[in-house]
């Protein structure tokens, strides 16, 4: 229950403040609108995730099993590797192109954070038969 | 690895919540569990044998030794 309390407080944070921001920034290129959409995106995914956790706890079921357990050890393993090289491409494209430090490390947080969501919903829907 | 819980989950008259609560699973793992999407652990492979009083290789299955 603690952990799915965090999940809701951590959704409704970066919502609010992505939110706050982009209405006290005024008019924003299409990139910024790109990269709250993003966001937006990660949010609902975020509460689903927490919904379907409080679900389980109404249903009187484990809200983690070891399928779940597993399917979220893969996902962030994965990601973290994929990360790696996420991050290398940012230092790669720093030294290349005009864009501010800030923009290009919370570009690196969102593709981490999309790259994790990405991964958990094509390893949850293809299962883990026999390896 | 194939299993035989869908088949033996109604000769025992269970529904899926009801399984998953007696070896303290979610449903959804039972779900998986029945579309072979979902290989168990030895501990909860025999949690779910122990339920249906059947030896463990009766309820699991290699697919290479039907």
């Amino acid at each position: 229950m603690k952990k799915t309390s965090i999940a809701f407080l951590v959704a409704l944070l970066v919502l609010a403040t992505s939110t706050w921001f982009m209405s006290s920034s005024g008019s924003l290129p299409a990139a910024e609108w790109i990269q709250y959409l993003v966001i937006l995106v990660l949010v609902i995914f975020g509460l689903w995730f927490a919904f379907r956790r409080l679900g389980s706890a109404r249903r009187n079921e484990p809200v983690e099993d070891e399928m779940s357990k597993r399917i979220m050890t893969k996902a962030s393993s994965l990601s973290y590797f994929i990360s790696l090289y996420i991050w290398v491409a940012v230092i790669y494209i720093k030294d290349r192109v005009n864009i501010d430090t800030e923009v290009l490390i919370g570009s690196g947080i969102l593709a981490m954070a999309v790259v994790f969501a990405v991964i958990w919903v094509i390893i949850y829907l293809r299962g883990q038969r026999n390896e | 690895m194939n299993n035989r819980i869908k088949e033996l989950r109604a000769r025992h008259n269970l529904t899926q919540e009801e399984l998953a609560r007696l070896v303290n699973v979610r449903r959804e793992t039972i779900v998986f569990l029945e579309k072979n999407r979902y290989v168990p652990s030895l501990k909860l492979a025999y949690d779910i044998s122990k339920v249906f009083a059947l030896p463990i290789e009766e309820v699991f299955v290699f697919a290479g030794e039907r």
